[in-house]
């Protein structure tokens, strides 16, 4: 009994999913609907587009002990703004070198496209992101 | 190191690296202009005489060695006029980048060749 008890309770991390409003958004509305299922882990953040995350607002994330962020935006060449999503994955390579000098894993930082027509893409992203998450561990910052 | 002071030490660099991110510098790079902030033109051509300099006094190094072959960090002085610890600085960066690296020593020193 007492085992059962002490049963150690799995790792459930928390992710953090910036989406654009166009693509991600849509694609995630669209895994919804369509009833696929992914893991509650994620929590969903509608951005007009990813183009406008300031980088101060990813690693804030990670500061307040998200075990990783999530970014989602329309696929190169279909971005609404034009060119949004280019200006993001600039950032995201700069944000990675950012985290790997703090000494956080940069794995936690994860961009992906997801059109609006993509929900079984989406649901399967967030499948894959959490257990990639979760072989990772907690954020070195949560225990604080 | 004790896990409370890692951990402190962790919040205070990402606390770090978060105002690094506001600062006009960081978001020249990563292409970000503030709304409604005035460019300071003082700072900006500072920052932008930096990277320049910089990367011209790279770049001497690199046609020098690829002129006479590898060199020292005390020839690479006198062939270029960049006062050795400026040499040193760039020879670390561009070693970081790939781009030289060790060949041999010479004199009690190391003698530089670009890959």
């Amino acid at each position: 009994m007492e085992e059962a008890v002490m049963e150690k309770t799995e790792f459930e991390p928390t992710i953090i999913a910036f989406c654009c409003n166009w693509c991600a958004y849509a694609g995630a509305d669209l895994a919804g609907t369509s009833r696929f299922e992914y893991p509650t882990n994620v929590r969903i953040i509608r951005v007009m587009c990813t183009g406008r995350i300031d980088p101060t607002i990813i690693l804030s994330a990670f500061r307040s002990g998200a075990d990783g962020v999530l970014i989602a935006g329309c696929h190169p060449g279909d971005c609404h703004y034009v060119k949004g999503n280019y200006a993001m994955e600039r950032r995201f390579n700069f944000l990675k070198d950012i985290l790997k000098h703090l000494g956080i894993e940069p794995e936690r930082l994860i961009l992906e496209w997801v059109s609006a027509a993509e929900g079984g893409k989406f649901a399967a992203l967030i499948r894959n992101v959490t257990k990639q998450i979760k072989d990772l561990g907690p954020n070195p910052l949560k225990r604080q | 190191m004790s896990e409370p002071k890692k951990l402190k030490k962790l919040s205070k660099r990402t606390d770090a690296a978060i105002e690094a991110l506001k600062t006009q510098r960081l978001r020249w790079v990563m292409g970000i202009s503030q709304v409604g902030v005035k460019i300071d033109e003082d700072r900006y051509h500072a920052v932008v005489d930096n990277i320049t300099k910089d990367e011209i006094e790279r770049q001497m190094i690199i046609g020098a060695i690829k002129e006479k072959g590898p060199m020292t960090i005390k020839e690479l002085s006198e062939a270029t006029d960049i006062p050795p610890d400026q040499i040193l600085r760039h020879i670390i960066a561009l070693r970081k980048a790939g781009t030289v690296s060790e060949a041999g020593e010479k004199e009690r020193g190391y003698l530089y060749t670009v890959l």
